[in-house]
């Protein structure tokens, strides 16, 4: 009876509430995406690498050579030399390391010169290891392996051959064209950059520029696939390279030696530090933006309790009615909480079904930023965050309800 | 005995050097139905609001159904009224976005005690002060003023209070309706036995009661200053 009551009266003024429904549902929303952004945003840069003890690159600052390096994001400032990765490797204490080369591109997916042991090493997540959906490792010059975003995106399967375009533009005047690479092995998604990346051989990437200079092809001069494949395919340079060191103890002592290579200006990172820069970065974004969503969301609900406050008086007949017939005050102030808390549950219900509705329809654009966003906004902590919310309306609407109670209380 | 004051007086805390209510003494027996008429500002609906507990006596005892109402808190009071005293106003007696069945069920739902076959009750009530079955459904306020007087009478009625108290019943309806509302009121009155304290400025309705009492004769502001 109760609720049938309060259901009723907020249907006999559908024109106020349905404003203040809409009004509640846009904060609600804009609440959900904030929260639910900085939560997926988090998981997903700290998931990106993992079981990398340092990163190795041209001397820049630690976050650039993070983002283009595992990101995939800007463009490197400098090579190094073949003969630096070579030594910093034959250091006692390298596990493994893992060469790789950026700048090239295939429809705006990054293209990434690498060796096979990339697949056997680099991990993300909680140190999960890269695995294939389908085929395998690359073994031959102009074998290529997909992320598996490239794989669905682009429509690719195994056999079909693909086209590297020079430079990373998503459209490329300059294509190397004259030496397709064939799909051997597509990845399973990750959730990390890498479902963005096509892997190809470091001696792919030597043989697609080998007669090429200064970014533009030479006129008249044109090597076949099979006369490539002979040739030396040392690569000269390469963009950065990961290590994975026998003891993490020693992991600054190397960091120390890297940043004191005195051949070339190399640097090497912690990704997890460098990670952990990067997220502080994010962070005064993110905390700005919660507080803003907030800002919005006390708006709304202040509107709630005064379009709920401005019926109080329309209703003194009604409540005068309530009392004679035997409704305590208390009543009263239930009634009109019951109302607000009614609101409240149909926008977040709202608010959840549309911030869904668009996570759906925009998955396309989150990803092209580098952002794996799941498409289920309810965790854990989502149940809080509806609690808090509610808790915070029913404060909000004390005032009407107040004013109701005290009006009942005079009769 | 249903209703006994004795030395009643009563000031709204505001305007506390004009009293509104003296009465020395005022009685109502069992059964009776008693017709209150004066002029507005009379005290009239504050006696009203004293007998049903929605306000407290500055002074003096209301007794009530042998229950003293003036020693009651007022949760008591609300549950007192609501079991035991029905009420009807001159209008606005029906939650507007009710229908007529949902506003006879809300009385009862403050009422005390369980009620098993409440619906049945309430149809049967419908039926018989004439509100057809396509009525009983729509909302309050697409009912005619008749119509809702007549749905305020079983919504006052359904709890079987032994008190009923009507203030200005009539005072919004036609000729016609009028008849028709108190000859339902009162057969229903005397079917159940109803106490009834029926107030108004019209004195043509004195023919359907037995005692007629003056506003001004029960009410003593002579005492007061």
């Amino acid at each position: 009876m109760f609720l049938k009551l309060a259901l009723k009266s907020l249907l006999n003024r559908k024109g106020s509430v349905l404003l203040t429904l809409m009004a509640m549902t846009v904060s609600v929303s804009v609440l959900f995406a904030v929260e639910h952004v900085r939560h997926q945003a988090k998981e997903s840069f700290s998931n990106t690498v993992s079981g990398v003890d340092l990163i190795v690159g041209a001397r820049t600052g630690s976050l650039n050579l993070l983002l283009y390096s595992v990101f995939r994001m800007g463009s490197p400032t400098n090579n190094i030399a073949w003969e630096s990765f070579e030594e910093v490797a034959a250091n006692p204490q390298v596990k493994w390391a893992i060469p790789i080369a950026l700048g090239d591109s295939h429809k705006g997916y990054r293209v990434m010169g690498t060796t096979p042991e990339y697949f056997e090493f680099f991990s993300y997540g909680n140190r999960h290891q890269l695995s294939f959906n389908k085929g395998r490792a690359f073994d031959q010059v102009f074998d290529v392996v997909l992320g598996s975003d490239v794989a669905n995106k682009l429509d690719y399967s195994l056999g079909e051959k693909l086209v590297l375009s020079h430079g990373v533009a998503s459209t490329s005047f300059s294509q190397h064209d004259d030496h397709p690479f064939t799909v051997v092995g597509i990845l399973e998604p990750t959730g990390t950059p890498v479902d963005r990346t096509l892997h190809v051989s470091l001696q792919g990437i030597e043989a697609i520029h080998i007669d090429w200079q200064h970014g533009v092809k030479i006129p008249g001069r044109h090597l076949t696939t099979e006369q490539i494949e002979k040739l030396d395919l040392r690569p000269k340079n390469i963009t950065a390279f990961m290590l994975g060191l026998k003891s993490r103890i020693a992991t600054f002592r190397v960091q120390r030696d890297i940043n004191n290579y005195s051949k070339e200006p190399i640097m090497a990172i912690l990704p997890g530090v460098a990670l952990s820069e990067l997220w502080q970065m994010m962070g005064i974004l993110e905390n700005t933006l919660f507080i803003v969503a907030i800002l919005v969301f006390i708006a709304a609900v202040l509107g709630l309790s005064a379009m709920l406050l401005s019926t109080i008086r329309d209703r003194s007949h009604e409540i005068q009615l309530l009392r004679v017939i035997g409704a305590p005050p208390g009543f009263l102030f239930l009634l009109i909480e019951l109302e607000a808390v009614l609101i409240t549950l149909s926008s977040i219900i709202l608010g959840a079904t549309f911030l869904t509705i668009g996570l759906h329809s925009s998955q396309d654009i989150l990803t092209h930023f580098g952002l794996h966003i799941s498409k289920n906004i309810f965790s854990a902590s989502t149940l809080y965050f509806i609690l808090s919310i509610i808790a915070a309306s029913i404060v909000a609407a004390a005032i009407p309800s107040l004013n109701a109670y005290t009006k009942a209380k005079k009769f | 005995m249903t209703i006994n004051l004795s030395n009643v007086c009563f000031t709204y805390p505001d305007t506390p050097d004009k009293p509104v209510l003296n009465i020395p003494s005022w009685t109502v027996q069992t059964g009776e139905k008693v017709f209150i008429y004066g002029p507005s500002g009379g005290g009239k609906s504050t006696l009203l609001n004293l007998l049903s507990g929605m306000l407290a006596p500055s002074g003096g005892d209301v007794s009530v159904l042998g229950e003293r109402l003036d020693k009651m808190n007022q949760r008591q009071c609300d549950r007192f009224r609501a079991t035991h005293i029905g009420y009807v106003f001159q209008q606005f007696n029906l939650v507007p976005y009710l229908n007529a069945i949902e506003n006879i069920q809300l009385a009862a739902h403050f009422c005390e005690g369980e009620k098993t076959d409440i619906k049945q009750e309430i149809e049967a009530l419908l039926t018989k002060l004439n509100i057809k079955p396509d009525d009983w459904h729509k909302p309050a306020n697409k009912l005619s003023i008749g119509q809702q007087q007549r749905v305020a009478i079983a919504r006052a009625l359904i709890n079987r209070p032994q008190l009923l108290i009507a203030d200005e019943p009539t005072s919004s309806l036609d000729q016609h309706n009028r008849d028709n509302f108190m000859a339902i009121l009162m057969s229903l009155i005397d079917e159940h036995n109803i106490t009834l304290v029926f107030v108004s400025h019209d004195m043509s309705l004195s023919q359907h009661f037995a005692r007629t009492d003056a506003m001004s004769d029960i009410n003593d502001f002579s005492g007061a200053h």
